[in-house]
C-alpha cells in the first residue's frame, strides 16, 4: 500500500465507495457459488412474476424461477468471465508493452501499427467475430475477450515505459550493470503500477460491459450458465407487468461497474 | 505537410491490415462454407463446382486482392443465407445505422461540452460534487440497460413513444428522427458522462498552469481566464478522445438496436452471426472498422489544427 | 516623493495544507512582515525556497491560491490592496501593478498568439482601437529588445526562446507603463548570457519610466548590482534590510552571513594537468551524435581530446544544449551513437545526476537502492551488502533510519545526498558529476560541494563536475574544458 501513502492523508471517498461496493458484491457472488436461496433453474408455474417479497427477494421470472438466486449465479459468470479476461490481457499487455517500449525499433513499429489497426474495431465487434468463430463456450469467451483487450494494455504499458526509460534512475542502473530484464522487471515496471492499476480497472468495466452484451444480444454465454446479459434480454418483453425482472440483473451490472469505476477515479486523486 | 503524408499512408496501411485481417479470420472458420450454402448432402462435384464458380480453388494471395478489389468496386459479395449481394443488404440498414451514430454524437458534444465546463466551474462547491457523483453513476449505466430504463420509463409509463414500432426513414423523416432519440440518448449519455468528466478534470488541470497566473495578473476575470485562456487549451486534450467515443458510439449501436428493434446494421450483423453468413458479416465488419480509422484520421487533423505546437511538426 | 508601497504586518498561512508529507519544510507562510518601497526604485527580496518571499510577492499582485489566507495591509499609491473589492483589484492588476513569472516557457498561453496575449492587457485595461492597440504591440516587443515585432506578433509561444519568450512577458508587463512591476525569479530559469541581458533590459526599463521593480530571488549575487535595497527573508520573516553595499559587506545577522558565506569564492588555484599521474579516462577523436526525432543523427561533439588524470577535479562549461550531457552520456557508455576511443581505468564510471528527485527509482527504498549495485555485483554476501550500505550512507551524512524511507521523503539535499553514496558504492574511482547542485539551495548547494571535494580527497577520486555556473566551477575544478559549437576546448 506505499503508493497510496500519498492519498491516505487525505479523505478518499472514492476510493472507500468503491472498495465498499465492490467488496460487497464480491462477497455476495461468493455466497452465491456455496449457496442460493432456491435451485437457479428450478421452474415453480404456481409463482410466476411474484414480485420482491421475503421470500422472492427480487420476485420471480416468467417460469416462477427466483430471480435472486439467478442473480447471484449471473454475477459469478460476469466476475469469472471479466476476472479471467482482465488477468489474460493485462498478462500478455504487460508484456508486450513493455517489451516494445523499452526496446523501441522495428518491432515495436510493426507492433504498434497492428495495435491500430486492433483498436479501431470496437471490442464487443471483434469479440462477436470470434465467437461466431470459434464458438461461445465460456473459455472461448475468455478467450476471445482476452485477446481483444491486450492492446489496450499493451498501449498503456508501453507509453509508461516509454516515459520512464528516459528518466536518470534508469541510467543509474544501467550504470550499477544492471541487465535489460532487471531494468525492466524490477527497476521499471513497479513505476508503471499506477498507470497498470487504472487501467485494469478501466479493463475490468470493459470486460463486465463486453460479457453482458454479448449475453444480451444472446451471443454470449449460453445456457445453462445463467448470465446477467441474458436475464436483461429475457425480461425486456415484461417490461411492464414485471419491471423488478429486468431491474434487479440491471442494477447488479451498475453496481459492479460503478464499484470499479470509483475505485479508478480514487487512484487518480 | 510531411506529417499529413506520413498519417496518410498509415491510415491506408491500418485500413489493409484491417481488411487483411477481416478476409483471413474468415479462413480459419471450422467447417467447409460450401457446405453451409449447398447443405450437408452435397455431392463432391456441387461442392467443387460451387468452389470453381466462387473462385474458392485459387490460391490465398489471389483470393485476397481480388476481394479487396471487389470490395472497393462495391462488389462485397453474396449473403449465405439470403442469397441477395451483400451491398443490396447493407445498403438499407447503413442509413439507420448512421443516422443512430451521428445523433448520438451531437448528443455527446452537446452536453458535454457546457456540462463539463459548469461542473469544472463548480468543483469545489456541495453542487458539484453532487454532480461529480451522478456522473460517476450515470458512466456506470450500460447503454442496452439504459435502453431498457428508457423504455419503461418514457415508452411504457408515460407513454412518449411507442417501442417496437419502428418508423422508417423512407415512410416519414421526422417519425424516423424522433423514434431515434431514446436509442440516441440511451448509446449517448453513459459517453457523455465520460467526456463530461475527462473535460472537468482537464480544465481543472489546466487552471493550475502557470498561464493562468499570468492571465490573471494582467486582470483578466474569473470568467474570461476560464473562455479565452482555459478552454481551448482544455478542449485540445478532449479532441483525442474523441476518436475512442466513436469507436464506442458504433459499439454501442450493435447492441442498442437490439434494445430498440432498429433494423440496422448492428442486428443485421447479430442476425448473420446466427446464420453463420459470414460474407455479411465481413463486410460489415470492414465497414465498421474503416468508419473508425478514418475518422480516427479526421480527429487527428483536428487535433493538428486546434494544437499550433503540433501543427508545426 | 513618498512612498509608491508599504507593506505593513502582512501575513500568508495555509491552513488547509497540513497533511504535506514531504520531508521538506514546504513552509511557504509570510510571518508579519513589514517594508516599504519609493517610487521607481529596484528592491531585491532575497531568500531560499519556504522563506516566504514568493507568497509575498503573489500578495501583492493579487494572485495568492484560493487555499491561502492573508491578513495585514498593502498600501499601494495610498489606497488599501487587501481592502479593495475584487473588481476594484482587477482594474489595478495589469495596469498599475504588473508581474513577470520564473518559467518564461509555460507562463504564456500555448495557444494564443504572443501578439494577441500582450494586446489583451490594452484590450483589459484601455478603450483604444485595434490599430492602435496593435502599434502599441509592436512597439512594446521592440522596447523589450525584440526584433521582427511583426512577425512575434503572429507567432506562437513555442516558436520563441526561452529569452524571447521572457522578453514577451517583459513586453506586456511594461505596455502599460505601471508604477510596480513585480519580478519572481526571472532570470532563474535562463541561460547566464541570457539572464545578463534580461536584468540589463530591466535596468534600462526601470531607469527610462520610473518603473519600480520588485525582484525576486534566491541568489544574492544577481541582485549584487542591479538593485537599490535589498530584503533578506528566512523562515517568512525579513531577517535582515539594507542597500547592497551593507547586505555585501556588513551583514549584521547570521542568517546574512552564512547566505554569503555560501556564494562560492571562485578562486582558481592550479590551470594546468597533472600529467605526471594516471589517467582515468582518455578520450580521443570522439564524436558523439543525437538521434533527432525521425531517426536521423545530428552531430553534437566533434573530434574531442582530452584526458583526466587521478584526483583532478575537471570542469566542464558550455550552453545548455550544447551537447554536455550527450558528452557525458557517451562516457558512460549510456550513448550507442559514437564513434572514437573512450578508455576508462576504472571498472564502473558513475554519475551523479543533476535532478535528484529523477535520478533515484521513486517506488524503492534507500536500502533497496544502495544494495541494488552489490546484489548486481554477486560478490557479496546479503549481510556484507547490509553493512557497506550503511557505512556508504553514514560516509555521506545521514543515518541508517533513512535506509528504509522512499526517496519521495527525502529533501532535495537529502537525495543528493544518496545519490552521491550510490556513486561511490562499487568503489569507482571516476565520477561524472552534472550539475549536481544546480537544482538545490544556495545553503544544501554548498555542503553538497564541500562533501563532494571531501569524498574526492578521502577516496582519491577523479571528477568531471558539469556546471553553468562559473563561480561553482571556479571554486571546485583544478582545470576546465569548455564546450563550444561541438568542440572541446581547454581553458587556460
Amino acid at each position: 500500500m506505499k503508493y497510496f501513502r500519498k492519498h491516505s492523508k487525505k479523505k478518499n471517498t472514492a476510493m472507500a465507495a468503491g472498495i465498499l461496493i465492490s467488496a460487497a458484491l464480491f462477497v455476495v457472488m461468493m455466497i452465491g457459488i456455496f449457496y442460493t436461496p432456491y435451485e437457479s433453474s428450478k421452474m415453480n408455474g404456481a409463482e410466476k412474476f411474484m414480485a420482491p417479497c421475503i421470500r422472492h427477494l427480487m420476485g420471480t421470472d416468467n417460469f416462477g424461477r427466483d430471480i435472486f438466486s439467478r442473480v447471484l449465479e449471473g454475477l459469478g459468470t460476469t466476475f469469472f468471465v471479466a476476472v479471467s479476461v482482465t488477468l489474460f490481457g493485462s498478462l500478455f499487455g504487460v508484456l508486450l508493452g513493455a517489451v516494445t517500449g523499452y526496446f523501441g525499433g522495428i518491432i515495436d513499429e510493426i507492433l504498434m501499427r497492428i495495435n491500430d489497426a486492433l483498436v479501431a474495431f470496437p471490442s464487443i465487434l471483434l469479440a462477436l467475430v470470434f465467437i461466431s468463430i470459434f464458438g461461445n463456450k465460456v473459455y472461448q469467451i475468455i478467450l476471445a475477450l482476452g485477446i481483444i483487450f491486450i492492446p489496450s494494455f499493451a498501449r498503456i504499458v508501453r507509453g509508461e515505459f516509454i516515459r520512464q526509460k528516459e528518466l536518470d534512475y534508469v541510467k543509474s542502473a544501467r550504470l550499477m550493470g544492471a541487465g535489460h530484464v532487471r531494468i525492466m522487471f524490477l527497476h521499471i515496471l513497479p513505476n508503471t503500477l499506477p498507470a497498470l492499476l487504472s487501467a485494469i480497472t478501466v479493463g475490468f468495466n470493459n470486460a463486465v460491459l463486453a460479457e453482458a452484451g454479448m449475453s444480451y444480444l444472446g451471443i454470449g454465454v449460453q445456457p445453462p450458465d445463467a448470465s446477467l446479459g441474458r436475464m436483461l434480454a429475457e425480461a425486456q418483453g415484461y417490461l411492464f407487468s414485471a419491471p423488478w425482472y429486468a431491474l434487479c440483473p440491471g442494477v447488479v451490472i451498475i453496481l459492479l461497474i460503478l464499484g470499479f469505476s470509483l475505485i479508478n477515479e480514487g487512484l487518480g486523486a | 505537410m510531411k506529417q499529413i503524408g506520413k498519417k496518410t499512408i498509415t491510415l491506408i496501411i491500418t485500413l489493409l491490415l484491417i481488411s487483411l485481417a477481416a478476409f483471413l479470420a474468415f479462413q480459419v472458420i471450422p467447417g467447409d462454407p460450401s457446405l453451409s450454402v449447398l447443405g450437408m448432402d452435397a455431392t463432391e462435384q456441387q461442392i467443387a463446382a460451387y468452389q470453381k464458380q466462387m473462385g474458392l480453388d485459387r490460391p490465398l494471395p489471389v483470393r485476397y486482392v481480388s476481394w479487396v478489389l471487389d470490395f472497393v468496386r462495391g462488389d462485397l459479395g453474396e449473403s449465405y443465407h439470403y442469397g441477395t449481394p451483400v451491398s443490396g443488404l447493407l445498403g438499407d440498414k447503413l442509413p439507420v445505422t448512421l443516422a443512430l451514430t451521428v445523433v448520438s454524437f451531437l448528443f455527446i458534444l452537446g452536453l458535454s461540452i457546457p456540462f463539463g465546463i459548469l461542473m469544472a466551474r463548480f468543483a469545489d462547491t456541495r453542487f458539484g460534487r453532487l454532480m461529480n457523483v451522478i456522473n460517476q453513476t450515470l458512466m456506470s449505466v450500460p447503454s442496452f440497460f439504459l435502453g431498457v430504463l428508457l423504455i419503461l420509463l418514457f415508452g411504457l409509463m408515460l407513454k412518449w413513444f411507442t417501442p417496437g414500432e419502428y418508423i422508417s426513414y423512407t415512410e416519414s423523416m421526422t417519425g424516423f428522427l424522433l423514434y431515434l432519440i431514446a436509442p440516441a440518448a440511451a448509446i449517448a449519455i453513459p459517453k457523455t458522462a465520460m467526456v463530461i468528466k475527462f473535460l472537468r478534470s482537464s480544465v481543472l488541470e489546466q487552471k493550475k498552469k502557470d498561464y493562468v497566473r499570468t492571465a490573471y495578473s494582467k486582470g483578466n476575470t474569473d470568467n474570461r481566464v476560464l473562455f479565452i485562456h482555459v478552454l481551448k487549451n482544455s478542449c485540445i486534450p478532449v479532441i483525442t478522445i474523441l476518436g475512442m467515443i466513436i469507436a464506442d458510439t458504433m459499439a454501442g449501436s450493435i447492441v442498442v438496436e437490439q434494445v430498440f428493434n432498429l433494423p440496422g446494421v448492428g442486428r443485421l450483423l447479430v442476425s448473420s452471426i446466427g446464420y453463420r453468413d459470414y460474407p455479411v458479416v465481413q463486410a460489415i465488419i470492414v465497414y465498421i472498422a474503416s468508419a473508425v480509422v478514418i475518422v480516427n484520421f479526421i480527429v487527428d487533423m483536428l487535433y493538428r489544427l486546434a494544437d499550433p505546437r503540433i501543427r508545426e511538426e | 516623493m513618498g512612498n509608491m508601497l508599504e507593506v505593513r504586518n502582512l501575513e500568508v498561512s495555509f491552513p488547509d495544507e497540513t497533511d504535506r508529507i514531504e520531508a521538506e519544510p514546504v513552509n511557504r507562510a509570510v510571518k508579519g512582515i513589514s517594508f516599504s518601497m519609493k517610487r521607481g526604485e529596484i528592491l531585491a527580496v532575497i531568500g531560499e525556497s519556504g522563506s516566504g518571499k514568493s507568497m509575498t510577492a503573489l500578495s501583492i499582485a493579487g494572485l495568492l491560491p484560493e487555499t491561502a489566507a492573508s491578513s495585514g495591509q498593502i498600501v499601494f499609491d495610498g489606497c488599501d490592496l487587501m481592502a479593495l473589492t475584487k473588481k476594484e483589484r482587477k482594474a489595478i492588476q495589469g495596469k498599475e501593478i504588473s508581474m513577470i513569472f520564473q518559467e518564461p516557457m509555460t507562463s504564456l498561453n500555448p495557444v494564443m498568439k504572443v501578439g494577441k496575449q500582450v494586446e489583451e492587457v490594452l484590450r483589459l485595461h484601455t478603450k483604444l482601437d485595434k490599430t492602435e492597440r496593435k502599434k502599441l504591440v509592436l512597439k512594446a516587443l521592440e522596447d523589450a529588445g525584440l526584433d521582427q515585432p511583426e512577425k512575434l506578433y503572429h507567432s506562437y509561444p513555442h516558436q520563441l526562446s526561452g529569452g524571447m519568450r521572457q522578453r514577451a512577458m517583459i513586453a506586456m508587463a511594461m505596455i502599460l507603463q505601471p508604477q510596480l512591476m513585480i519580478a519572481d525569479e526571472p532570470t532563474t530559469a535562463l541561460d547566464k548570457r541570457i539572464q545578463d541581458q534580461i536584468l540589463a533590459l530591466l535596468k534600462e526599463i526601470n531607469a527610462k519610466k520610473q518603473m519600480g521593480i520588485l525582484f525576486i530571488s534566491h541568489n544574492l549575487e544577481v541582485v549584487k548590482d542591479f538593485c537599490d535595497r535589498i530584503l533578506v527573508m528566512y523562515e517568512g520573516k525579513v531577517v535582515e534590510e539594507g542597500t547592497p553595499e551593507e547586505i555585501f559587506y556588513h551583514p549584521r545577522e547570521d542568517y546574512t552571513k552564512r547566505l554569503l558565506a555560501s556564494i562560492p569564492e571562485g578562486k582558481r588555484t592550479i590551470g594546468t594537468a597533472h600529467t605526471n599521474r594516471k589517467k582515468v579516462l582518455s578520450v580521443e577523436h570522439l564524436n558523439v551524435y543525437y538521434p533527432e526525432k525521425g531517426g536521423k543523427l545530428k552531430q553534437v561533439i566533434y573530434d574531442a581530446n582530452f584526458a583526466i588524470y587521478e584526483r583532478e577535479i575537471v570542469g566542464l562549461v558550455g550552453d545548455s544544449g550544447g551537447g554536455k550531457s550527450s558528452l557525458s552520456k557517451a562516457i558512460l557508455g549510456l550513448n550507442i551513437h559514437t564513434d572514437g576511443v573512450i578508455q576508462h581505468n576504472t571498472e564502473h564510471p558513475q554519475m551523479v545526476f543533476q535532478d535528484p528527485y529523477g535520478s533515484l527509482n521513486p517506488v524503492r527504498s534507500i536500502g533497496w537502492i544502495l544494495e541494488e549495485p552489490l546484489r548486481i555485483q554477486r560478490k557479496l554476501t546479503k549481510k556484507e551488502r547490509r553493512e557497506q550500505v550503511q557505512e556508504m550512507l553514514e560516509r555521506v551524512g545521514l543515518d541508517k533510519s533513512y535506509l528504509t524511507r522512499r526517496p519521495g521523503e527525502l529533501s532535495g539535499g537529502q537525495r543528493q545526498r544518496v545519490g552521491i553514496a550510490l556513486a561511490l558504492i562499487l568503489k569507482s574511482r571516476f565520477i561524472i558529476a552534472d550539475e549536481p547542485v544546480s537544482a538545490l539551495d544556495v545553503t544544501i548547494q554548498a555542503q553538497i560541494l564541500s562533501l563532494l571535494k571531501e569524498l574526492g580527497k578521502e577516496y582519491g577520486l577523479s571528477y568531471l563536475f558539469i556546471s553553468h555556473d562559473m563561480a561553482v566551477i571556479n571554486e571546485m575544478c583544478d582545470r576546465i574544458l569548455r564546450l563550444e559549437d561541438g568542440r572541446i576546448y581547454e581553458e587556460k
